[in-house]
């Protein structure tokens, strides 16, 4: 009997903290400002809110009734609905797989740029001196020394997919890193799962905090800010703008991954996952919501900063082409002064006019960026210009990483639960399925991140087939629940 | 007579001014912002610092090509307010003849840190146009910092699974032995079990009533 006892959580809150920490995940961090920034600033909030309540929390309960009910992991839970619908569960069993193959080089990546922040002078702040050590390295200064870091040192990008450009020494260190931290987090099941999941599904929210006071009071946060909540209620009428609101509450909660089926089933069967449904559902919102002011504040510094470097940029070019003195030409007074200078010296500034740059805060503020490129270079093209950049730093990626690590569990969690129900596997030893399974998906380390790119979109067709077939299902689910109550 | 002492004493300024001009083909064009790298505590530039930076030049030739230089062989002209100006340096045992372009480069290469400190500026505030910076060698420790990190991490990740790994062998030998010494009591214990229970009536398959019936 002791062996099939089913193993439980501890309490409901390691249920709850499990689900958040798999819920709130990195696209709250990377996907969700930008498609507010997209769609239309506050306005993007409507859209959001809505699909939340149509489609988010029903599904969500939806799962967690199914898991906690059957008490089996996805495949078990769905052939026990019905026999046709296994192939449901397996086919979301296999989703999650790739999931795991990708997410972890996120990790790998989180990593990286972690173990780098512990130097006197961030790698990313400044570009490498080049062979001859007469200035910085010529890649570098076409891109920015943040992108130059991304694409070179830690990628070390390929020009194309067709071109394979060999394993990375560094980042297969940190992927295997990666996983090595997964399976301590899994060994145990839900007894090792349920201890780690109260540091990150909390970890993450004093980051943000921090970040939050910190962002408010940087320079030109507040250009940022207001950029976001001014809504533009134009974009509601775009179609675009509701298909992404539903895409995201769907990617955003993790619906359709078996992961919440997963989790549920080792509830106790009286586990009252009405309220709890709600409350993870709100809480992912809302972090949503908390995580794009934080986000916005950055953008918003780093726009000022960019602007303020480009009319820096222009004055001094004015400065040497007239030979005026220093302090003739301020950042303050710069267009003033190209007027007066543009009539007073037609032709030497016509010379002049391929060479000056348009500096507009509103084109640096509406440059969008989503996904790696966000967090991975936009923040810290914003983090290298703060002061004590290395404690920021250092703080920003371990909350990348506790993000990351909270969605891997549920991933993970969806593959071994269905395949610990099978008979025959569970007399083997638990820990051992687990590093097999581990070793197995080391190889991925071949993949590269235009299979990432790849993996992430088209990963959403599997929720979406999911979806309809569990709507036209949810009354039988619904009778299933009736019955067994 | 006199003419011809006013024309030898002029002759050195008119020719210097002949040697030096903007775009003089072995000159170079100086810019310094004095004013962004020291702010407030920025000096004037006057006729003393231009002696200084002279000073500096002429050191760093002295240095790079083993000639006495003089402050006298280094001519500057066309000054302007944002502080840039033209200079070439003449040859200390002809003052006619200009030293060439690529010595000049060079040396003022060689001696770079140097003449910036001596301005109390660097190479982004004191510009030399045309001639690159000699930018300091990156510092490259024996084993890369991050590594360090990442062996700790991966050391303490390491430790802490084999040590779950053999708790949860030491557990299984310990149940063991548990189970062993239970089954050697089982007899005993199911004996005085089924003598105090009386047993519970199943009232689906018979009536229950314990009076026998009269």
């Amino acid at each position: 009997m002791a062996k099939d006892a089913r193993d439980n959580w501890e309490s409901p809150t390691q249920f709850v903290l499990a689900c958040v920490s798999y819920a709130v995940g990195l696209g709250n961090v990377w996907r969700f400002p930008y498609l507010c920034q997209m769609h239309g600033g506050g306005g993007f909030l409507i859209p959001y809110l809505l699909m939340l309540l149509l489609e988010g929390v029903p599904l969500f309960y939806l799962e967690l009734a199914i898991g906690q009910k059957m008490r089996l992991g996805s495949i078990g839970a769905w052939t026990a609905i019905s026999p046709y619908l296994g192939g449901i569960g397996l086919a979301s069993v296999v989703t999650s797989m790739y999931l795991c193959l990708y997410y972890n080089i996120i990790n790998a990546w989180s990593f990286w740029y972690l173990f780098h922040s512990f130097q006197s002078v961030l790698p990313w702040a400044a570009c490498p001196v080049n062979s001859n050590r007469t200035g910085p390295m010529e890649e570098c200064e076409k891109a920015s020394p943040t992108q130059y870091f991304f694409y070179r040192e830690t990628l070390n990008i390929s020009p194309s997919i067709e071109k394979n450009g060999g394993i990375q020494t560094g980042q297969a260190l940190c992927f295997l890193l990666a996983w090595v931290i997964t399976y301590l987090f899994i060994i145990r099941g839900v007894k090792s799962t349920g201890k780690v999941v109260y540091f990150t599904a909390t970890f993450p929210y004093v980051v943000l905090f921090i970040y939050l006071i910190r962002g408010m009071t940087l320079h030109g946060a507040l250009n940022g800010v207001k950029y976001m909540f001014t809504p533009k209620m134009e974009e509601l009428a775009n179609p675009t703008t509701w298909i992404n609101a539903a895409t995201q509450i769907f990617f955003s909660l993790g619906l359709g991954f078996g992961s919440l089926i997963a989790f549920a089933s080792y509830n106790q069967y009286h586990n009252n996952f009405e309220r709890q449904a709600i409350i993870v559902s709100l809480i992912n919102s809302g972090t949503s919501i908390f995580a794009s002011i934080v986000t916005f504040a950055i953008y918003g510094f780093k726009a000022t900063i960019n602007y303020e470097n480009c009319l820096d940029r222009t004055r001094i070019l004015l400065l040497n082409s007239f030979n005026l003195a220093e302090d003739s030409i301020t950042i303050n007074n710069v267009f003033e002064m190209i007027e007066k200078l543009n009539t007073t010296f037609p032709e030497q500034f016509a010379e002049l006019s391929n060479k000056l740059e348009d500096c507009s805060l509103e084109n640096e503020l509406s440059t969008a960026v989503e996904g790696a490129g966000l967090a991975f270079i936009v923040y810290s093209e914003a983090i290298k210009n703060m002061p004590l950049s290395q404690l920021w730093s250092v703080l920003y990626f371990f909350m990348l990483l506790m993000l990351g690590m909270g969605s891997m569990l549920g991933n993970i969690t969806a593959i071994t639960t269905p395949l610990r129900d099978f008979k025959f596997l569970s007399h083997v030893s638990n820990e051992i399925v687990k590093n097999i399974r581990n070793r197995i998906f080391l190889q991925s380390k071949y993949f590269g991140k235009s299979f990432c790119v790849m993996l992430v979109v088209f990963k959403g067709l599997l929720p979406k087939l999911i979806c309809t077939n569990t709507t036209f299902f949810y009354n039988i689910a619904g009778a299933l629940q009736a019955k067994i109550k | 007579m006199l003419g011809r002492i006013v024309f030898f004493l002029c002759l050195p300024s008119v020719l210097a001014a002949q040697l030096c001009k903007p775009n003089a083909a072995e000159g170079f064009k100086v810019r310094l912002s004095i004013k962004t790298a020291l702010g407030d505590n920025a000096y004037e530039w006057n006729r003393n610092q231009r002696f200084l930076f002279q000073a500096a030049i002429a050191f760093a030739m002295s240095h790079h090509l083993d000639l006495e230089f003089n402050v006298s062989n280094i001519l500057v002209c066309d000054e302007t307010p944002r502080v840039s100006f033209w200079f070439v340096v003449t040859s200390p045992d002809d003052p006619s003849r200009l030293v060439g372009k690529e010595s000049v480069e060079l040396a003022v290469r060689a001696s770079r840190s140097r003449i910036n400190n001596i301005l109390l500026l660097n190479d982004a505030t004191l510009e030399f146009i045309g001639v690159l910076p000699t930018l300091a060698a990156p510092v490259k420790p024996a084993t890369p910092s991050w590594l360090i990190v990442f062996g700790v991490v991966i050391g303490i990740i390491g430790a802490g699974i084999v040590f779950l790994l053999v708790s949860t062998v030491v557990q299984k030998k310990r149940k063991e032995n548990e189970v062993a010494e239970e089954e050697d009591d089982d007899e005993e214990a199911q004996m005085k079990r089924m003598a105090g229970n009386e047993g519970i009536c199943n009232t689906s398959f018979s009536e229950c009533d314990r009076n026998t019936q009269m």
